[in-house]
């Protein structure tokens, strides 16, 4: 039983017969099911995390395919009314030169997005087949995706702000776009698809397989 | 090994029973089944609410952008465009639509496609809009759904006419289009009621054909005897009511336009796609409001000798001074075989029957009986004068009194032919110049001279010294007149006279002292005598006068001949007797007795003595006795008058009375008539007062 985390030097709070608070952080033993500090629900591996992170996964990358069709930003001036998408609107900041604003915005709206559908992708099937490559890793690329997830919503706080600041009636309009909403559940969703992420099991590989 | 060395029970296996997988399941994959289900139902609905594709093909496609540029039908957006390519072999711009499924059914084939530009126009502008949010493309059809179409070609040119607007389109006719415009207005007595369509040249080439369109309800006012005329431009009309000018409006100044009117009722209401031809001028539309323009005409010919240089094709026709027709065509022909050939001027006149006052179902043949029987009575053509200045000439149909006699040539030629008289063109130049002529005929010179004659004579009068004295001369002539007025003599003149008649009245007064009464009354007896004596001679005169009626009853029955011989001696018996010393002496004796009078009173003046009254009153006797014999001889005097007449009764009893001699006669019966009623006069006056030979008044 412990003999694999005994190979490598290292056993787990499970191995010891303990499981810890994930609220708290107070020590139970194994079958304790009530923290009895916080009262927390006590739970040594959450078995249906990897359910949880597909679920809310696949839900984010829907509301990202309208995030991305649809219209970012409503603009009507007194000369004309566009649409822009994301990915539009980054096109057209970067024919403008504005290569600074193009590029963040492509970031925090294409890039970080995608790169927390691939990494929690990653790490799900990962885990899904007990694979013992660079856990190290995993586990800081699981930090860096719940860390990050957050700066996404920063193409929504910008509509939204636009939104709230540019109403002078017919002169100029910004209102937000279907895109935005979809947009900001899409974020909604990866994060907490990164959050049902339970980063325990990257280390279980060993455990399981016997 | 275990498992076979230890008889034991199996080791507690703590691994949990695997649940089934839809215990296994977490709730939460409802979430991404929602967002599924969601984007999917969002999709589908998007998809189904995408519009009907459409292509419009148009020649080029100036502003039309893909995704921006709308379609828009009655103002509200109900499409966009979706792309723009070209045709195959690049001829045409195709342009792909999406347009709403609310509206997709009605789009068969009477839809309509054109873009909107700015349009700055004399009317206004129009598509203002567009400046600032890029053209779009406006749509129209009508609001009945028929066979979807989903290919199009779009107008270059907005259509101006709505599918469902409400109104009559007529076809109108132009011999020249240089004046219509697309868009130009209809006017009706001054209100834009349509406009027109795109000219178009009509099929044959010869009339320019444009569609109007004229908005109900006043499409009401059109009927078959409307007439259309051009008010583009302006017009200046020189005419016998003067010079006038019209403008019509603005806009029709610039852009042409078409009014109309409806003069007469009784129009039949019209179809769609009526007929109209536009008349140049108002005037000419209103002249052929009272001719049906499909009422046969009767053309005949009249055959001019001279110039028609003035006589137009549409010139009037006038019978008695009434537009009968006008002129149809003029040209030239040769008339006659090739020896006696020459060339005559063609006029051919159409006639409208009902001018003539036939009746409407007058036909032409009736028309030209009636004409025929007209010329074999005199009738004629000929050109008359219409406008001096202008030089028109129209034709009149004029009866001539003496005209040669002469028939209508029915036969030969292609009209009937009017025979021709005189005509009566006043040419303005020949006109001018028979009146400079006459001006310059005029004794201007002489004139002038004469008055400068006069002038200078006058001058000379005025300048005389005895015309400048003549003034002073009538003041002196006048100042001596007073003077003379003023002189004590004069101014006694009154006096005298009045001492005079007291020296009468004492005279008198001594005289009836003196017991002279009788004397007087036998002078007065004598002087009666004298009277009874004159009245006696006088008694003759009425018998003088009968006879000098009788002679002149006679005269009238007076033949000329013999006239100067007799009348000579008759006239030589006259003057006899006019010269015999009787005649001649009478006067003298009585003007001796009278001065035998006034001698006498002078005397009794001059005396002043009442003891010479007797002496006086026996002198006054004598003279009294004096005149009595001088008025003794008045019988005789009177009985050779009456002889006289007698003679000369005789003489001229032959002779008529108006000669020369009888009115001599009759002068000189006159004289002596006068010379009897001096005679009479006299002595009725001596008569009368019988002292009067006394006084001598």
């Amino acid at each position: 039983m412990g003999s694999a985390g005994q190979s490598h030097g290292l056993i787990t709070a499970r191995d010891a017969g303990l499981v810890a608070c994930q609220q708290c952080g107070q020590v139970h033993v194994l079958q304790a099911r009530i923290c009895k500090r916080c009262e927390g629900r006590l739970q040594s591996r959450d078995a249906e995390s990897l359910q949880k992170v597909w679920a809310w996964l696949i839900a984010g990358m829907i509301a990202y395919i309208p995030a991305n069709v649809y219209p970012m930003l409503l603009t009507s001036t007194l000369v004309e009314r566009s649409e822009s998408t994301i990915i539009g609107g980054v096109i057209e900041l970067f024919e403008h030169g504005s290569w600074g604003i193009a590029t963040i915005v492509f970031a925090a709206s294409v890039m970080i997005p995608v790169g927390k559908f691939v990494a929690i992708i990653y790490l799900a099937i990962s885990v899904q087949r007990h694979s013992k490559a660079n856990r190290h890793e995993r586990h800081k690329a699981y930090e860096v995706v719940e860390f990050i997830g957050r700066w996404s919503m920063i193409d929504v706080f910008v509509v939204a702000i636009l939104s709230a600041l540019v109403q002078l009636d017919t002169i100029a309009t910004v209102n937000p776009g279907i895109a935005a909403m979809s947009f900001a559940l899409s974020v909604i969703f990866t994060m907490l698809s990164a959050q049902a992420f339970d980063s325990r099991l990257i280390w279980d590989a060993d455990r399981t397989q016997q | 090994m275990n498992d076979t060395t230890d008889t034991g029970p199996a080791p507690f296996d703590v691994r949990p029973v695997k649940k089934r997988i839809w215990q296994r399941l977490s709730l939460v994959w409802l979430v991404p089944l929602v967002a599924l289900a969601i984007s999917l139902w969002a999709a589908w609905q998007n998809y189904a609410d995408r519009g009907t594709l459409i292509t419009i093909s148009f020649e080029n496609a100036a502003g039309i952008s893909a995704g921006e540029t709308t379609i828009k039908y009655r103002d509200v957006t109900v499409g966009e465009v979706e792309d723009v390519e070209f045709s195959e072999g690049l001829t045409d711009v195709l342009i792909h639509a999406r347009v709403d499924k609310t509206v997709a059914p009605f789009l068969d084939d009477d839809a309509q496609f054109w873009v909107v530009r700015p349009d700055v126009s004399v009317r206004g502008i129009t598509g203002l809009e567009t400046v600032l949010s890029g053209v779009f493309i406006e749509g129209n059809w009508d609001t009945e759904a028929d066979v979807a179409q989903t290919q199009f070609t779009g107008h270059e040119q907005p259509n101006l006419t709505r599918a469902n607007q409400r109104g009559t389109r007529v076809v109108l006719r132009a011999d020249d289009g240089g004046s219509i415009a697309a868009g130009a207005p209809i006017l009706h007595k001054g209100i834009e009621v349509g406009y027109l369509e795109k000219p178009e040249l009509s099929f044959n080439g010869r009339q320019v054909i444009v569609n109007a369109f004229i908005e109900s309800p006043y499409d009401r006012q059109i009927t078959s005897s409307t007439r259309f005329w051009d008010t583009s431009g302006f017009s200046v009309s020189f005419g016998t009511g003067g010079v006038s000018l019209d403008v019509s409006s603005l806009a029709s100044l610039i852009e042409g336009g078409i009014a109309f009117d409806t003069v007469v009722s009784g129009g039949e209401p019209i179809n769609e796609g009526h007929r109209f031809d536009i008349f140049q001028t108002e005037q000419s539309a209103r002249d052929s409001l009272f001719t049906d323009p499909n009422a046969e005409v009767l053309e005949v010919a009249v055959l001019f000798e001279q110039s028609v240089s003035g006589l137009t094709e549409g010139a009037e026709v006038r019978f008695q001074g009434i537009r009968v027709g006008e002129v149809r065509s003029l040209n030239a022909i040769v008339v006659g075989d090739t020896a006696t050939a020459e060339v005559r001027l063609q006029a051919v006149l159409a006639i409208e029957p009902s001018r003539l006052g036939m009746g409407a179902d007058a036909t032409t043949g009736d028309a030209l009986e009636l004409l025929s029987d007209f010329v074999t009575r005199g009738l004629r053509a000929r050109m008359v004068t219409g406008n001096i200045l202008a030089g028109t000439l129209f034709v009149e149909l004029v009866e001539v009194e003496d005209a040669l006699p002469a028939i209508m040539n029915l036969t030969s030629g292609d009209f009937p032919v009017i025979p021709t008289t005189d005509s009566l063109i006043s040419d303005v130049a020949a006109t001018a110049e028979g009146l400079l002529a006459r001006i310059d005929a005029l004794p201007v010179e002489e004139l002038m001279d004469g008055a400068i004659d006069l002038m200078d004579s006058f001058e000379r009068l005025a300048n005389d010294e005895y015309t400048r004295a003549t003034p002073a001369a009538l003041v002196a002539l006048l100042d001596d007149s007073r003077s003379l007025i003023n002189s004590d003599d004069i101014q006694a003149i009154p006096a005298d006279i009045r001492k005079v008649i007291g020296d009468l009245d004492g005279l008198v007064t001594e005289a009836a002292e003196l017991g002279l009464v009788a004397n007087i009354d036998a002078a007065v007896l004598t002087a009666t005598q004298v009277a009874t004596n004159i009245e006696l001679a006088t008694q003759n005169l009425p018998q003088i006068t009968a006879d000098i009626e009788a002679f002149t009853a006679r005269a009238n029955e007076l033949e000329l001949a013999a006239l100067v011989t007799s009348a000579t001696a008759s006239l030589d018996a006259i003057d006899a007797f006019l010269g015999t010393d009787d005649a001649v002496a009478f006067p003298g004796e009585a003007n001796a007795a009278l001065s035998t009078m006034r001698t006498l009173l002078d005397d009794v003046r001059a005396g002043g003595a009442v003891e010479n009254v007797n002496a006086a009153l026996a002198s006054a006797n004598e003279a009294a006795k004096a005149v009595e014999d001088a008025v003794s001889t008045l019988p005789a005097l009177a009985a050779r008058a009456n002889q006289l007449v007698t003679q000369t009764e005789a003489v001229v009893n032959s002779y008529g009375e108006r000669s020369r001699f009888s009115a001599e006669t009759l002068a000189t019966l006159r004289d002596i008539q006068e010379a009897s009623d001096a005679i009479s006069s006299l002595a009725r006056t001596i008569e009368r007062n019988p002292n009067s030979l006394l006084i001598g008044r």
